[in-house]
């Protein structure tokens, strides 16, 4: 069995201008893996898809699709990466049939029943023209020429943009349903974390400049917590330990790895009293905030 | 695959291919009508001294036209892809790039030179039924490099649509628009023969230009 990750990016260093977006970034995508990039605006989400589809030359660092640098991706792994562009990009001077006609003509193992099968459950006509069409249903013409082209690989850049919640939701199973297919990989990226939830394995959150964590989805969401306290304390610093610590009212919060104990005995250890101090499970979106912070 | 790639572009260029067709033969058939009447008023024999001696160009409309088309071609098979840069999409084909790329241009030569040829059939061919085979020498000599004008502006229209930066694009315009004007200067018929093949070779090396934005757009030069 073939255990070459399906997407490697080692080093990658990149500014735009004078301003860093990050530095010695590495990470790697195994075979038959869902995994989401979560980051704020501007912290170069869709610049590392770029990057890896070769559409941006990076200061530094290679990036590896299947094996292939991605300045020099051949047509044969080109056929295995199906891609979607932020605002889910078509072109929109096509109509619904000639737009599938169009790209049958490039992949040998097309299947023209997966397209129209998603198409056909939209209210659109085979001739209406895909720029009359709302965001939601472009997004699954989109989708439907992705599940017709049978990649190995799905790139997915902000998928959730402009949806509504049922073509988000609509979005999210489809796309969990192709990849319990034929152990397909999917990388993507959205700004509405609650709908990766559902769906990723892996996470990689990203900093300004780093990635913050690389973590299974299911140990974020089982092990870092929200710690609600009272306190006297005017200053509670942030450590290896706890993240984002402040003042709420006459409460404070912060976010943990760690347990109820330990985060207690670090709060001893720097000689802070603290008073009421509860734990609380976290949805993925709140422990995305807890990680990188409000601001 | 190229079939496919020839789809897209004809999809994109399909109401141009009959906008440009039908304005060339507007203007054409408004050449001739105006070219019999100042025979009619001024007799065959008379109008002929002038064309000889005044060195008149039967055809003033077409020394911009062609310029005009390439132009006109250019951007609409290039503006959308450049729009939400959808070239990503393009390149993105399981395909080589510069195989998409060259096809899709010779896409665009093609109906530009198939539109030229035709011209000049349609205007020289009723011209040499009236006037001397010199005559209607001299007016080919004439037209040739306004219409050699037309694969020029096509390819700098698409060098500068694919550009992915206003800091080149408009150096660019301005160099396209200096070099275009050699193909539209004033002269006797004839004179500019000599200068023709390196018009043509002008066209040839702006060819390779709209790589030079690919390579730029892929890069992600901003």
């Amino acid at each position: 069995m073939n255990t070459q990750p399906v997407i490697q990016c080692e080093n990658i260093t990149h500014y735009y201008g004078n301003r860093l977006i990050y530095r010695d970034l590495n990470f790697e995508v195994q075979r038959g893996k869902i995994l989401g990039l979560l980051g704020k605006n501007g912290t170069g989400k869709t610049t590392i898809i770029n990057i890896l589809n070769g559409f941006l030359k990076p200061r530094s660092g290679t990036c590896k699709l299947f094996g292939e640098k991605m300045d020099s991706i051949s047509p044969k792994t080109r056929n295995r990466v199906g891609i979607l562009l932020e605002g889910h990009v078509q072109h929109s001077y096509f109509n619904v049939e000639q737009i599938e006609k169009y790209y049958a003509g490039f992949f040998p193992q097309w299947d023209k029943n997966a397209y129209y099968n998603l198409i056909d459950k939209l209210h659109v006509t085979r001739k209406q023209k895909i720029n009359t069409m709302s965001c939601g249903q472009r997004s699954q013409v989109a989708l439907g020429l992705l599940f017709a082209q049978h990649p190995d690989i799905l790139i997915l850049d902000d998928f959730s943009m402009g949806l509504d919640p049922g073509y988000r939701r609509l979005f999210v199973e489809k796309i969990k349903e192709f990849a319990a297919n034929d152990n397909k990989t999917v990388f993507l990226t959205s700004h509405i974390i609650q709908d990766m939830e559902r769906l990723i394995d892996d996470c990689i959150i990203l900093d300004y400049g780093k990635i913050l964590l690389h973590e299974k989805t299911q140990h974020i969401l089982n092990t870092f917590k929200r710690f609600t306290f009272k306190t006297n304390a005017t200053n509670i610093p942030n450590s290896n330990i706890l993240h984002n610590t402040e003042k709420l009212g006459d409460r404070w919060e912060t976010y943990s790895f760690e347990n109820i104990n330990t985060v207690r005995d670090n709060f001893s250890k720097h000689n802070i009293n603290v008073d009421n101090i509860t734990e609380e499970k976290l949805s993925l979106e709140d422990a995305f905030i807890g990680l990188t912070g409000k601001y | 695959m190229y079939k496919a790639i020839l789809y897209k572009e004809f999809i994109k260029t399909r109401a141009v291919i009959i906008i440009l067709p039908t304005l060339f033969a507007a203007v054409a058939v408004f050449s001739f009508l105006q070219l019999f009447e100042e025979i009619r008023l001024a007799g065959k024999v008379s109008f002929l001294e002038t064309v000889i001696q005044k060195d008149t160009a039967m055809f003033p409309y077409f020394k911009h036209l062609p310029t005009f088309a390439g132009v006109l071609l250019a951007s609409v098979q290039y503006l959308p892809e450049i729009q939400y840069k959808r070239l990503k999409l393009t390149l993105h084909l399981p395909i080589k790039e510069s195989k998409t790329i060259i096809t899709m241009l010779l896409y665009g030569i093609t109906i530009v030179v198939t539109l030229l040829l035709i011209t000049i059939a349609a205007l020289l061919i009723p011209l040499a039924k009236t006037f001397p085979a010199e005559i209607v020498n001299a007016q080919f000599m004439t037209l040739i490099p306004h219409f050699i004008a037309a694969p020029a502006a096509y390819l700098l229209t698409t060098w500068i649509c694919i550009e992915p930066t206003w800091k080149f694009k408009i150096p660019g315009i301005i160099a396209a628009t200096y070099a275009l004007t050699f193909f539209t200067m004033t002269a006797k018929p004839g004179a500019y023969m000599p200068f023709v093949p390196y018009l043509i070779a002008f066209v040839v090396i702006a060819f390779c230009f709209p790589f030079l934005s690919v390579a730029r757009f892929k890069e992600g030069i901003q």
